[in-house]
């Protein structure tokens, strides 16, 4: 039973997130190695930029947060629309760890 | 087989770069996350990223070039191998090879291929050194030798001979083989006259054929010059067949040092592998011995300051107390006052007629008494007022000091919780736990004494209007 036990995750639902956390896993992934290639390149110049760092660790940041939101989704059994509820009330201007 | 081996290291370098660059992003959004950043963290793992970017690179440059000299190498696709240096059929082959074991010509063809055995021994020593081709240059001489011993040689021969292409590629060999027709049986070939009075066939140079060192001949009146031309025709295709033994032992010997060299390679790569998961863990157990470290600061810091919002509180409810009850002792005074002044006022005849000027002046001065404590009390009654105020501000403060313990002390046990529980640690939190406890308890009291204060207000008030009716 999940937290929000009115609505029922379709099959559909559960399908498309199961789709969209692969997105993300990939997408992650990709940011990962772009991310790595970036220090890579940085440490040939010997210097390293840290709010260029900080923007794509951020990005990922923000895909690990989407990735868990959708996993709780796929636990909790929740529909799109409660998905797209709680994504709106967990939004809120997070500060920056980087800074 | 070297260039699959190579394309597979190169993957296998492909991959492992690919999961360094993400293990360097993992590490950098740890950084991120965390908001240290460590530039030699960095730096070590971009070098390792590097090392293996350049691996790759010099894994990359020379694979193509050995590609090329493997495809100049080695000889060329199993059916024209076939077709140049072999005889096309069996039968054809043993046409010119096999002699009649009852000739003495058996004897010169022994002896010839002994002959030239020595020039092909004076080859390069990339060939001599090869051990097939020791074997290859037997197996010409085999035949002569079983027919001394007047065995049937076609057979043989024609093995060795399709036999060395299969070591190349199996593809002529297979080719090769079908189109060996049947052996036919040895008595059915015309008998060779003896021809005593030959010429020793000159030796016979390695590398090119050996028909262009051959003396000059006349035209092929006799079966003896007929079967001469045919060992030398056989001699010139056994040492192209030496030549290519030679070529495909090159060739396995080069594939033989590739592979060893892939081997070698994949162990270096295990042994990085190895190395670099140990450098992962150690800087990952330097993070986490970090983590916990400000995770333990954090709770001394939050102690600290629970400490003093305590004793800070406490100072406050000592005051207030002090002040409640000084407060308290001279509206008891006051009222006692007010009581005997009272008491005076009844005691005094109230139909008399004649008041004394000293009365007046009593009953001035008894006035401006009055009025001077309704003043004070007043004043007194707003000063509790603002105290009261005050303190329900520093209450409040004090609250929300409170909340931003707990909060932290939440903070102190997700990170402890992140991190992985130290018994230390715990200890700390539940301490901390403790003296929130304690503090919520303090506010209680604190808000039954400001409860306290104000029914001591309003009751000092009633009393006031009583003694003013």
């Amino acid at each position: 039973m999940g937290l929000f036990g009115s609505g029922k995750q379709s099959g559909r639902e559960r399908r498309a997130m199961k789709d969209h956390l692969v997105e993300l896993d990939e997408l992650r992934r990709t940011q990962l190695r772009d991310l790595g290639e970036m220090t890579v390149e940085m440490a040939k110049t010997g210097r390293f930029d840290r709010e260029r760092l900080s923007d794509q660790a951020r990005e990922l940041v923000g895909i690990d947060r989407e990735s868990d939101l959708i996993a709780h989704g796929l636990e909790e059994g929740l529909t799109l629309e409660q998905l797209e509820d709680l994504a709106r009330s967990d939004e809120r201007p997070a500060a920056d760890p980087g800074k | 087989m070297r260039k699959g081996a190579l394309k597979k290291k190169q993957r296998q370098l492909e991959e492992l770069h690919l999961d360094r660059c993400e293990a360097l992003g993992e590490l950098i959004l740890g950084m991120y996350v965390q908001g240290s950043w460590d530039e030699d963290t960095m730096s070590r793992g971009a070098a390792e990223v590097r090392e293996v970017a350049d691996e790759l690179d010099g894994l990359k440059g020379p694979a193509e070039e050995p590609a090329d000299s493997a495809e100049v190498d080695l000889p060329p696709p199993g059916e024209d191998t076939a077709e140049q240096s072999l005889p096309e059929t069996g039968e054809s082959a043993r046409r010119r090879i096999v002699p009649d074991p009852e000739t003495p010509e058996t004897s010169e063809h022994t002896r010839e291929h002994e002959v030239a055995s020595g020039p092909v021994a004076a080859e390069p020593e990339s060939k001599r050194s090869e051990p097939k081709k020791s074997r290859a240059r037997k197996r010409p001489s085999g035949p002569p030798a079983e027919i001394s011993d007047s065995k049937p040689p076609e057979v043989e021969v024609p093995k060795a001979a399709t036999a060395k292409p299969q070591e190349a590629s199996p593809v002529p060999a297979a080719k090769a083989e079908p189109a060996k027709p049947p052996a036919p049986p040895l008595p059915a070939r015309p008998p060779v006259p003896p021809v005593p009075a030959r010429p020793p066939v000159p030796p016979v140079p390695a590398a090119p054929p050996a028909a262009p060192a051959r003396p000059p001949q006349p035209a092929p009146t006799s079966p003896a010059q007929a079967e001469s031309e045919e060992a030398a025709a056989w001699q010139k295709k056994l040492d192209e067949l030496d030549l290519l033994d030679g070529k495909i032992g090159k060739s396995v010997s080069e594939a033989r040092t590739a592979a060893e060299a892939a081997k070698a390679a994949a162990a270096a790569d295990s042994r990085t592998e190895l190395s670099a998961i140990a450098r992962e863990l150690e800087a990952n157990r330097t993070n986490l011995t970090s983590t916990l470290a400000a995770a333990g600061k954090r709770l001394n810091e939050a102690k600290k300051r629970a400490d003093d919002a305590e004793a800070k509180m406490a100072r406050e409810s000592a005051a207030s107390r002090e002040a409640a009850a000084g407060w308290v002792r001279g509206q008891a005074a006051e009222i006692e006052a007010d009581a005997a002044l009272a008491a005076e006022i009844a005691a005094s005849p109230a139909d008399t007629t004649e008041v004394t000027d000293a009365a007046k002046l009593r009953q001035a001065e008894l006035e401006a008494r009055i009025g001077s404590l309704e003043a004070s009390l007043e004043a007194e009654k707003a000063s509790k007022i603002e105290a009261l105020t005050m303190a329900e501000s520093r209450l409040k403060a004090i609250e929300e000091s409170a909340r931003e313990a707990e909060r932290r002390v939440e903070e102190a046990e997700d990170s402890l919780a992140e991190a992985g529980t130290a018994p230390v640690a715990v200890e700390a939190v539940s301490g901390i736990v403790t003296e929130a406890e304690a503090r919520e308890a303090a506010v209680t009291w604190l808000r039954g004494q400001i409860a306290a204060m104000r029914k001591e207000i309003v009751k000092g008030g009633d009393t006031e209007s009583q003694g003013g009716a």
